[in-house]
């Protein structure tokens, strides 16, 4: 089926090589991209009932509006993804209903309960953020046409939600008192929780094929740092503490907890006092999936079989 | 240490092709005219065509979303609607409007008057508007 050879393939897309079709991947590049896409299309579905779930807390029905609109985005962001898979031989229809939770690869981060407003607006700051820095680097570098093409209205959405939680930040940190308190609180666990998502350091990280296939060409420790870049920054601003600083002398964020470490989910809160644990304990956590993750899947899943019920005129 | 840090933009990693998120394209808005233009209604207008929508990168002129511009004794008063009367950025569109056109020193007070009729439909979008969409990818 495929024209070339996978050290052929890697040293073309090395050399701007743009693939358009299936036919023209190895087996090697078509998995490595069937990874990315459902990883990107899982946790822009997944970001859905997350917003939705801290949406009935919008101060007032515009807010509500715009936070809507957030969500209408993710799900339309998600459903371009699936789009993309089906090209490369995935059935939608199964991702998306087919799967038990915790068949879904979407960041720990999405498995939390979003519970008031400022939690939500923290999580377009930090989460829409990590989702676009993560989104543009694949926009810059991916050998894969069609995405960097769908990529386009992808990552200028997002940038009005960036913008709408850092309005509300603003808010809601000018405000003082209460206001101030819980949005601290939201930050305190949701700084840790997206540093994590950017995933095993480096040092410490296994052969990459999504950057030998160019599907991205930043790693994990730098696009931890461009994160860190306009999140620490942003946070100064705004007079919240950000576990985290800019080291003059190694010329990079530094983070000022122990990383990785324990979550403990149902108190919202690391355990720094418990200190570095391993990565593999991390992987563990990851896998058993977080508090809200069946009640998230079953929220999209679950009306599909009832309204089939209906239209199908109540058989079974 | 300043100095380094001011080498980190807060709009790192945003791609290019985007506008920053703090927007409405207030980065690369041009400076205060110097003197107080002679067609006030001319200059203001030429003005917001640097406010770019929230979303995609196109002005609000080329977007078609601006219906007039008249300002006396310094009141600026700008008609404008928007694509849809439940607009997510509104709140973000009259915030850069205002904060644009106020950065002017013959521009004392900023104005919104917001139109519904006649409602704006893509028909309003300018050729130019609709060039630049098109290179973003999105039909009009």
């Amino acid at each position: 089926m495929t024209q070339f050879s996978e050290d052929e393939l890697k040293a073309k897309v090395q050399d701007g090589y743009v693939v358009e079709s299936v036919e023209e991947m190895t087996e090697g590049y078509r998995k490595a991209l069937i990874v990315q896409l459902t990883v990107q299309a899982d946790t822009e579905l997944m970001s859905a009932p997350a917003y939705w779930m801290a949406a009935r807390h919008a101060p007032s029905t515009n807010t509500q509006v715009s936070a809507h609109a957030i969500i209408q985005d993710e799900l339309a962001h998600a459903n371009i993804a699936y789009r993309l898979l089906e090209d490369l031989g995935e059935s939608k229809e199964h991702l998306v209903y087919g799967r038990q939770p915790h068949e879904f690869k979407h960041p720990y981060g999405f498995d939390q309960p979003l519970e008031n407003w400022a939690e939500l607006v923290v999580a377009n700051g930090f989460f829409d953020r990590a989702g676009i820095t993560l989104l543009s680097d694949v926009y810059r570098n991916t050998s894969y046409g069609p995405l960097k093409r769908a990529l386009v209205k992808v990552d200028m959405e997002e940038t009005f939600h960036l913008r709408h939680g850092e309005v509300w930040m603003g808010r809601l940190a000018k405000a003082g008192g209460e206001a101030r308190e819980i949005l601290q609180r939201a930050v305190d666990w949701m700084f840790p929780m997206t540093v994590e998502w950017f995933g095993l350091p480096d040092a410490m990280k296994r052969h990459s094929g999504q950057l030998d296939y160019r599907l991205k060409g930043l790693t994990n420790d730098q696009l931890r740092q461009v994160w860190m870049a306009s999140t620490v920054p942003l946070c100064e601003q705004l007079g919240l503490d950000a576990p985290a600083h800019w080291d003059e002398e190694r010329n990079e964020y530094v983070l000022d907890f122990p990383f990785p470490c324990r979550y403990d989910d149902a108190a919202k809160r690391w355990l720094f006092d418990e200190g570095e644990i391993s990565w593999d304990q991390v992987f563990e956590r990851w896998k058993a999936r977080g508090p809200m993750n069946a009640t998230y899947v079953e929220s999209v899943q679950r009306s599909r079989e009832t309204v089939g019920r209906w239209l199908n005129g109540g058989a079974a | 240490m300043a100095e380094r840090r001011r080498r980190v933009s807060v709009d790192a990693g945003l791609p290019p092709h985007v506008s920053t998120h703090k927007s409405g394209g207030r980065d690369q808005w041009s400076a205060p005219l110097a003197a107080s233009p002679v067609d006030a209604d001319a200059a203001a207008l030429e003005l917001l065509g640097e406010v770019l929508d929230p979303e995609i990168p196109i002005s609000l002129v080329e977007l078609g979303l601006v219906y007039g511009v008249e300002v006396r004794d310094g009141v600026a008063e700008v008609r404008l609607t928007y694509t849809a009367t439940a607009c997510p950025c509104m709140e973000f569109i009259r915030e850069d409007v205002t904060d644009r056109l106020e950065r002017e020193r013959w521009i004392r007070a900023v104005r919104l008057v917001e139109v519904w009729d006649p409602p704006w439909t893509a028909e309003r979008i300018t050729p130019e508007g609709r060039r630049k969409l098109r290179g973003l990818g999105v039909g009009a």
